[in-house]
């Protein structure tokens, strides 16, 4: 990293929040409770592919 | 106060799927940047990143390198992680936590109940945002 940048960092924070809000996902549709266990799963699969990848 | 932020909190913050207390603490803790900060490891970016368009992943990476560094899962002691293997985290969930106790940060903030009801005897709080914006202050 460079030089922190908060200026910038907002700038993207927004822009990124303007992109999610104009469109539906499976995710926007979900429950709090919905979201938190698809974010276990996604996690779950990222750790066994990287625990496949290991020699 | 340093923090890490989990995967569920970035995707409540960044508006994907609506929760304000995730948004507003995000919020308070760029107003209030360096007083309050953020580290990332590479899992969190990957998990989240899965959830964004190409479009939203640039935006995604340039907001996180303009606050912080991303730091690769491979700096963190595999014994650390074990340690939280045999406290009942998942093998996934004691990388994220030894991750935590690694960069000394104060909190892991996170949705996850699996991390929330195994708080005890780690050297970090376990927050929700709910509870983090109850003890963060914003200037």
């Amino acid at each position: 990293m460079g030089k922190p940048n908060v200026k910038k960092a907002k700038m993207h924070l927004a822009k990124l929040r303007q992109l999610t809000s104009k469109k539906k996902t499976s995710l926007s549709e979900m429950t709090e409770e919905e979201v938190i266990n698809t974010m276990r799963k996604t996690r779950e699969e990222i750790w066994d592919k990287k625990l496949a990848g290991r020699p | 106060m340093l923090v890490v932020l989990d995967s569920n909190e970035y995707i409540f913050a960044f508006g994907i799927s609506k929760k304000p207390t995730s948004e507003k603490l995000l919020d308070i803790i760029i107003d209030s940047f360096p007083k309050h900060s953020i580290r990332i490891p590479r899992m969190i970016v990957d998990e989240v990143s899965r959830h964004l368009t190409p479009e939203e992943f640039k935006e995604f990476i340039e907001f996180i390198v303009n606050l912080t560094v991303i730091d690769e899962d491979f700096f963190v002691p595999f014994e650390l992680g074990a340690r939280y293997e045999l406290k009942g985290l998942k093998p996934a969930d004691a990388c994220i936590a030894a991750y935590v106790e690694w960069t000394g940060a104060e909190a892991l903030v996170t949705e996850n109940r699996h991390f929330l009801k195994r708080s005890l005897n780690f050297p970090f709080k376990i927050l929700t945002a709910e509870d983090c914006l109850k003890i963060i202050k914003p200037y």
